[in-house]
């Protein structure tokens, strides 16, 4: 069974994507072979303030424990102690960063006081580097992916986080690796013919699975691994330990 | 679970023009249930808008890939209308008449729009061979003047009904491409390209039905596994998933 690292519930308002309650999600999952998800509220990247989507993601899973709430994290507003002290509560002690939705950079001198904030209460950072292909989504939503640059800066000065980056390119984790070694990335966005035979020969400690539901069908994403020949060794580190052992499990 | 995958590049940018590397792309392709491959060329290795020496090159090396593989590969002619009627003719000829190709690939050279399609599309009909055109969503991509657009490919499937046009790549072409292409008999939409993305294959079936809808990959950018999981997660019902998967381009093509 898989760890899926990179699950949103909710509504996307620029696609006919599929709509789930907690529970149904956790049953969708399951059927495609995901026993546990780490799951963001979708609510919360276009909203001005994540928490009352983060509030609303807390109640819907509180009765299903396949799902793993992972709160969203907006630095950039007055009010991030309040958002750290949500997050701290949750049992993955995770948070989700959206710097292009929420307009910011993450190696900005500002937010020094939130990274230390973070790194002192020993939470886990992820970073949605991007939600959809930029080609041809909704032609009002002009941001980019956070470029790799931004990322590689960021990782430097920031040498004692290790975030899972969520949505990367192939080229752009290859990119960054030639950088920084303190991050973990998903497999969401990273396809090309035999990806998940690539990725156990550059990168086999730092990868995870992740699904990138609902906006990409499941089943595909899971397929990547499920197919893919690879060794008992490097199919168990992207199934599940290398998310495990990201999040402390 | 078989299928036909109508999009693919065994020679892309250089690499897989072998026996050995056609071999191990076929056995790529066998692994994950797909029994046959159309090959559409390594259309962009000169550029956007090759010369008709380079044309050759790359036609040849697909017939090479035919020639080795004849039970797996089936291929396509690439060509530059811009080339003019006169070029446009001799590589059909050649190709079709002379090497057995099954259909025309029209990538970036022009905009499906354009007249220069004339000649070409009278050749396919000519020839009774499909065009697989190149489409993506030209909303965010500001290349129309040589990049095609899913109207602009549902223009050019109106305009020569008695043509087969293939609109590649769904999931590029988006929600509104699919209503650009319902209703128009001679037109299908293939499923390659993009990531997979949910949502626009159950759109694409609900509008256009399975009878206009083929599968395709885009190897080596994306997977089989990937592509294929897609459609059979998403069509559900036996009937229309074998038509998608296989049966439509087995008709199309007439394999």
């Amino acid at each position: 069974m898989l760890f899926d690292t990179h699950v949103h519930l909710g509504s996307w308002p620029f696609a006919f994507l599929p709509e789930f309650t907690a529970p149904q999600l956790a049953a969708y999952l399951k059927d495609r072979g995901i026993s546990r998800a780490a799951v963001s509220p979708l609510a919360a990247v276009l909203a001005p303030d994540p928490m009352p989507a983060n509030r609303a993601l807390l109640a819907a899973v509180s009765r299903t424990p396949a799902l793993l709430p992972v709160l969203t994290v907006n630095p950039a507003l007055a009010h991030w102690h309040e958002q750290l002290d949500l997050c701290a509560n949750t049992p993955l002690r995770a948070l989700k960063l959206y710097p292009n939705f929420h307009n910011y950079r993450l190696d900005a001198r500002r937010f020094a006081p939130f990274f230390a904030e973070v790194a002192a209460r020993k939470l886990r950072v992820l970073i949605g580097v991007r939600l959809e292909d930029e080609r041809h989504r909704y032609f009002a939503l002009r941001m980019k992916g956070v470029p790799a640059k931004q990322l590689a800066a960021f990782l430097k000065q920031q040498p004692d986080l290790h975030p899972l980056l969520l949505g990367l390119y192939l080229g752009e984790l290859r990119e960054i690796a030639k950088r920084a070694s303190n991050f973990s990335a998903d497999t969401s966005c990273i396809e090309t013919m035999r990806s998940a035979e690539i990725l156990a020969k550059e990168f086999p400690r730092r990868i995870v699975f992740g699904s990138h539901t609902p906006f990409f069908n499941t089943h595909a994403s899971a397929e990547k691994l499920i197919a893919a020949r690879l060794s008992t060794k490097a199919r168990i580190a992207f199934a599940r330990a290398n998310a495990e052992h990201f999040f402390g499990l | 679970m078989r299928a036909i995958d109508i999009h693919t590049h065994p020679v892309f940018f250089g690499t897989g023009h072998s026996r050995r590397e056609a071999n191990r792309f076929a056995a790529y392709g066998l692994q994950h249930g797909v029994e046959r491959m159309i090959i559409l060329g390594d259309v962009l290795a000169f550029g956007r808008s090759p010369n008709a020496k380079q044309l050759v090159i790359i036609n040849n090396q697909t017939a090479d890939l035919v020639r080795w593989r004849p039970d797996y590969y089936t291929g396509f002619c690439a060509l530059n209308p811009t080339l003019g009627e006169r070029a446009v003719m001799r590589e059909v000829e050649r190709c079709v008449g002379g090497l057995g190709f099954r259909g025309l690939k029209l990538e970036i050279t022009n905009n499906a729009r354009d007249a220069c399609m004339k000649p070409l599309m009278r050749a396919a009909e000519q020839w009774g061979v499909p065009v697989l055109q190149h489409t993506w969503s030209m909303t965010n991509i500001h290349q129309r003047s040589y990049h095609s657009d899913p109207e602009d490919t549902a223009l050019l499937a109106r305009r020569f009904p008695n043509v087969q046009v293939i609109m590649a790549h769904l999931t590029g072409c988006g929600y509104r491409g699919v209503l650009a292409a319902k209703g128009i008999d001679n037109l299908v939409v293939d499923t390659s390209g993009a990531f997979p993305e949910a949502g626009i294959l159950d759109y694409a079936l609900e509008h256009l039905g399975a009878d206009h809808i083929v599968y395709g990959s885009d190897l080596p950018i994306r997977e089989s596994s990937v592509t294929i999981g897609r459609t059979v997660d998403t069509v559900k019902n036996a009937a229309d998933s074998e038509k998608i998967l296989h049966g439509n381009t087995r008709r199309i093509l007439k394999l």
